[in-house]
């Protein structure tokens, strides 16, 4: 009888493997169509989130997912619209008088939620914070603000420390909206952050944390009368259960769907995948100097040789990404556009390099990385290792979960090569390519190239955007060449979104939810 | 009653190093300033974080600081939320105990007719399938039994709701994935602590008198085997509040267990201490209860 | 599963009264038996890996990405339970993962079970104030759940197989030491230590000569089902992202991993899965088997 023990147990094995073959077979016609029809007409969106919130402290949490729930709350004084250039959003025109000035116009009879009048007193009251308080995690791109003077109600003047050219992308970014000065002053900032207070077209309706923040209409918005009845935005963690909501209906709008999982939605009737090019940019920072193998550039380009980033984009985002050998993507002020979807990739240029750098027999290389901060990360270094020994180049992999990673980052602590992602809210060559300035490259990749830092530095304060825009050009090809970061590809955002709802997703990642409409 | 106050005594002292044990974990090592600060930030705007956030003071300052604020029940700022951390917590502690006190009920549901009619029908088909289960349950880590759950239950034939925190129907499915590592260690304890008493003279003695065997099981056996039942279950308070953390995460339940994945990863250290204190107090407060309720049971126990 | 009252009856005198016990008890019972062939089959995967795996568990091959097993369509012999989403062998990394999953298990409820034994050992015979500052540490240690406190740890120190086993074993000790201290304090009270006590025998001696045989029976029970909890124990660390990372592969890596492709190429995670299930239940079995013989006495 004790025999019997065992075939229970097959029995569930069983069960469990059927059920899951059966899940794979994509026979799913049947299901899943009850829910997306049922509320076709709601005026009540859901958007999934991975995450929560940081917080609404506009200044202080540097964080994209959350600054695309913000903009529907705030306003920034212009926008930047990667058709348009920047276009009025509190502000109605705008110029730049002289090196150090620009001079704005307000819109007038534009109100908060709690029914006070918007006007200069509160954009002093806003810009100067985040200006002069270093302890606000935005302070290091709004520092460059002298001071905001008010001509009146619905004009002041901008004063920056040097001349500015990037100040409008200052101004339209993470961290730019404008915040009521007198409801601040009077209630405090703790009363803020539980009640926030903004100009935009939706207001706060309840905020439970780790779970969902729900927006309602604002009735006096100066803009466009707002859509939607309700917005909610359910944070859910976990991929697959983020990916199961919206194929059940749960939520319209799912962000960062794995890649592995488009099939399913897209086989599902009532949902499909939508995708567009983001800011993020996937790289190597490679040690130039010092003992390192790769001090020497012909390492370096070995390595870059020996990577085929078609083929990660391919295989482990099914197409979702797109080769680059530069951080400036098009849609960024001075973007090379030479230098995107394009790849150097030549295997047996690799070894040769290797040969005359004197590693005929191989080098060993230390390759540090984050697991589970980006898409496919630990993926995508594991691939890379193995193309890299292709070529004779041994990475020894150093996976760090993020918390380890990021103190290792900041103490500039890492060996021969680094992996990692940066964005780029502000849409210029200066932000992304500013680690790469002698002095904040020291200890890290130690680049220095006097080409570069010149025309870097000539950039970083030039006035006339064509010539700013050339510098910045020409800085990407040295660095191209140079490799102290090699530029391996640019990622997707992939949505999964409800038939019921027409949603183009924004460069910036930022969702504009009256841009959202019912179909 | 004397007893119960000696035990309350001791646990000042595990409440001390409860909050010294965090204290090390949290603050000893790891730096919550490069997580909080952008990916592109200066050096020199990273010392100013350092310093505005008092980073910078030797580390027994650092402790001196955090008890004397400790004794006045302040546990610091969510650097976060820039807010009260413990509030957050409170705040969050109706969702798990919903969650746990529905997974307990699930455990107990499965557990206890499972386990004594595994025991009554010892070596029968059902018993096999019963332990056979209970070790298959064990060997289920939850996240896994989580995701089964939302694929079958929820996507495949929609019976109920993928996640989040509202009707009844969101918690059926956190609370099967959670209880029923729970109900599977359970399971197999009822079974053995009935067979144990099944055996045992007296039970003997009421089936010699005639009793119907019903009754014999009913009144004598399975009073007595629910003894170490109690004992057990207030025993795994910590392995469920450990098992939220992981549930939470699966089912986008908004309670501690997300707040503290999220802390930690982002070394929000106030609301990892406020948590884990909270946390602790609960598990010995079930515990204690648990060791009353188990004196009332069985007065026969003496104790040291 | 075990006859108890049987069981009880066989507590074990002499040596080799107790191998000979052993034996029949075990081809008595059949989960006993089965128990023992899986941890023994599994233990041999972990030794031979290396001979036994077709690939290597880290060799990618883009052509052949998530490949189902050999008898779905599509399936190659090549790769008899398919590949993943890199093209790797999903059989060569479950042989290979078996070692790590079981150095894991075992080492960490070693480690757990030495710093445990000794704390014990020390509440336990020399009492007072050693016992209150000791039996205080567990019962702190206790009111943390487990899983609390090895995410902290581990997020502080950055997962490695070395942190790992560590961390694992630093905090599960707690439950070794308060049995130990138990037994040792029952063990104390007992006619030949207190004579051998009496007769100035030295502490150590005693403890060595007596006590300690006395704790090692249960000791062996609890921690061979603590191997069981302990891989389970990875597997969700491994979800929290601080479990075992590559290149070095676990089956809970493994499992957590491919709960992304549990929809659309289910092999992925399904077979370290039953790897983990098919473990946990030998090692189970086999403790459940050894505490009917060796310690009727422990429920859980």
């Amino acid at each position: 009888m004790k025999k019997k023990i065992l075939w229970p147990i097959l029995v569930v094995f069983v069960l469990l493997i059927a059920g899951c073959s059966n899940e794979s077979g994509g026979e799913s016609e049947s299901e899943g169509s009850g829910d997306p029809e049922e509320n076709s007409d709601s005026k009540r969106l859901v958007i999934a989130n991975g995450t929560d919130i940081v917080s609404f402290d506009i200044h202080d949490h540097n964080n994209t997912s959350t600054e695309a729930v913000h903009v529907n709350m705030f306003n920034y004084l212009v926008r930047n619209d990667a058709e348009e250039g920047f276009v009025s959003d509190l502000a109605e025109n705008w110029e730049n008088i002289d090196e150090n000035t620009w001079t704005f116009t307000l819109e007038e009879g534009v109100t908060f939620h709690n029914g006070e009048e918007l006007t200069a007193e509160d954009v002093k009251y806003t810009l100067e914070r985040v200006a002069n308080d270093d302890t606000l995690l935005e302070y290091g791109s709004y520092q460059q603000i002298e001071e905001v003077e008010i001509l009146n109600d619905y004009e002041f003047n901008i004063h920056t420390h040097e001349s500015e050219p990037a100040l409008l992308n200052r101004l339209s970014r993470l961290g730019s909206g404008i915040l009521p000065k007198d409801y601040i002053e009077s209630e405090g900032w703790d009363v803020f952050l539980e009640e926030p207070v903004g100009s935009g077209p939706y207001k706060l309706k309840e905020w439970r944390k780790d779970d969902q923040l729900v927006l309602e209409p604002f009735e006096d918005y100066f803009g466009e009368e707002p859509k939607w009845e309700e917005v909610v935005f359910r944070t859910i963690p976990e991929d697959s259960t983020r990916v199961s909501e919206v194929l059940t209906g749960g939520a319209d709008i799912a962000v960062n769907i794995p890649p592995t999982d488009i099939e399913r939605i897209e086989q599902e009737d009532g949902v499909s995948i939508v995708t567009s090019p983001s800011q993020r940019v996937m790289l190597f920072a490679l040690r130039t100097q010092g003992d390192y193998p790769t001090a020497d550039p012909k390492v370096r380009e070995a390595i870059d040789l020996a990577i085929d980033k078609e083929a990660i984009v391919d295989s482990l985002l099914e197409g979702y990404g797109t080769p680059t050998r530069t951080r400036v993507t098009p849609g960024n002020v001075g973007a090379n556009e030479d230098l995107y979807d394009t790849q150097v990739y030549d295997p047996e240029k690799a070894k040769e390099l290797l040969a005359e750098a004197g590693y005929e027999n191989g080098v060993n290389i230390t390759l540090s990385a984050p697991n589970g901060r980006y898409l496919k990360d630990k993926e995508s270094v594991e691939l890379m290792q193995a193309m890299l020994e292709e070529v004779g180049i041994t990475a020894e992999l150093e996976m760090l979960e993020w918390s380890a990673f990021s103190t290792r980052y900041s103490d500039k602590d890492f060996e021969d090569v680094f992996f990692i992602a940066y964005g780029n809210s502000m849409f210029d060559a200066s932000l992304a390519l500013q680690r790469l300035t002698k002095e904040q490259a020291a200890g890290e990749t130690d680049y220095d190239n006097p080409e570069t830092e010149q025309l870097l530095q000539d950039a970083m304060s030039n006035m006339d955007p064509e010539e700013r825009v050339e510098q910045y050009q020409k800085a990407q090809e040295i660095i191209a060449e140079d490799r102290p970061q090699i530029y391996l590809y640019q990622i997707d955002s992939i949505y999964g979104v409800n038939d019921r709802v027409d949603f183009t997703p924004k460069l910036s990642e930022m969702l504009y939810v009256d841009e959202i409409t019912l179909k | 009653m004397k007893y119960f106050a000696q035990s309350l005594l001791k646990t000042i002292p595990v409440l001390f190093l409860i909050t010294l044990i965090v204290f090390i974990l949290v603050r000893v090592t790891g730096d919550p300033v490069s997580l909080m600060i952008s990916e592109t930030a200066t050096d020199e705007e990273r010392k100013a974080l350092r310093e505005s956030l008092g980073y910078n003071d030797p580390i027994y300052i650092q402790y001196f600081d955090y008890m004397g604020d400790l004794v006045k029940g302040d546990f610091g700022d969510s650097h976060r939320y820039e807010t009260d951390a413990l509030n957050l917590v409170i705040e969050r502690l109706p969702a798990t105990i919903e969650l746990a006190i529905a997974s307990m009920v699930i455990a107990i549901i499965m557990s206890v007719p499972l386990g004594i009619l595994s025991a009554i029908k010892r070596n029968s088909f059902l018993d096999l399938f019963v332990t056979g289960g209970a070790v298959l349950g064990k060997a289920m880590p939850n996240f896994w039994l989580g995701i089964m759950l939302i694929l079958f239950l929820a996507v495949n034939i929609e019976v109920f709701p993928v996640s989040g925190r509202g009707t009844f129907l969101h918690l059926v499915l956190p609370s099967i994935a959670l209880g029923t590592g729970i109900a599977a260690e359970m399971t197999r304890l009822i079974r053995s602590s009935m067979l144990e008493i099944l055996g045992q003279d007296f039970i003997r003695t009421a089936r010699s008198k005639g009793l119907r065997e019903a009754m014999v099981v009913n009144r004598h056996a399975f009073r007595n085997a629910l003894i170490p039942v109690v004992t057990i279950m207030a025993l795994q308070t910590s392995t469920l509040i450990g098992g939220t953390l992981i549930t939470e995460t699966v089912f986008a339940w908004p309670g501690i267990g997300q707040l503290l994945i999220q802390a930690v990863n982002l070394r929000d250290m106030a609301v990892v201490q406020a948590a884990v204190f909270i946390i602790a107090i609960f598990v010995i407060l079930s515990n204690l209860t648990a060791d009353l309720v188990y004196r009332l049971l069985d007065p026969r126990i003496k104790y040291d | 599963m075990e006859n108890l009252t049987e069981s009880m009856d066989a507590v074990p005198e002499r040596k080799e009264s107790l191998i000979k016990k052993m034996v029949y008890q075990l081809f008595k019972s059949k989960t006993g038996t089965i128990g023992l062939v899986i941890v023994i089959f599994v233990s041999l995967v972990a030794v031979f890996a290396p001979a036994l795996a077709m690939h290597d568990p880290a060799e990618t091959d883009a052509v052949n990405r998530l490949l189902p097993p050999f008898w779905l369509d599509g399936g190659s012999t090549e790769y008899l339970l398919g590949t993943d989403n890199l093209g790797r062998d999903v059989l060569s990394r479950i042989i290979y993962g078996s070692r790590v999953s079981l150095l894991v298990g075992i080492s960490a409820v070693l480690l757990a079970g030495l710093i445990g034994i000794i704390f014990g050992l020390i509440a336990g015979y020399y009492g007072k104030t050693w016992d209150f500052i000791i039996m205080r540490t567990v019962d702190s240690f206790l009111a943390i759940p487990n899983i609390l406190f090895m995410l902290i740890i581990l997020a502080v120190l950055g997962p490695s197989l070395v942190t790992l086993i560590l961390v694992l074993g630093g905090t599960t000790w707690v439950v070794y030491a308060r049995m130990v201290r138990s037994e040792t304090l029952s063990v104390k009270e007992r006619d030949y230590v207190r004579s051998a006590r009496a007769i100035g025998a030295k502490n150590f001696r005693i403890i060595v000569k007596y006590v300690l045989p006395n704790v090692i029976s249960s000791f062996i029970v609890i921690a061979t089902l603590n191997v069981a909890s302990t891989i389970i124990l990875e597997a969700s660390l491994s979800f929290l992202g601080l479990g075992i990372q590559p290149p070095d592969v676990s089956w809970g890596l493994m499992l957590s991993d491919g709960r992304e492709y549990i929809a659309t190429s289910w092999w992925v995670a399904t077979f370290p899965g039953l790897a983990i299930t098919l473990t946990v239940l030998g090692v189970i079995f086999l403790g459940d088997w050894l505490r009917d013989v060796l310690d009727p006495k422990i429920k859980d």
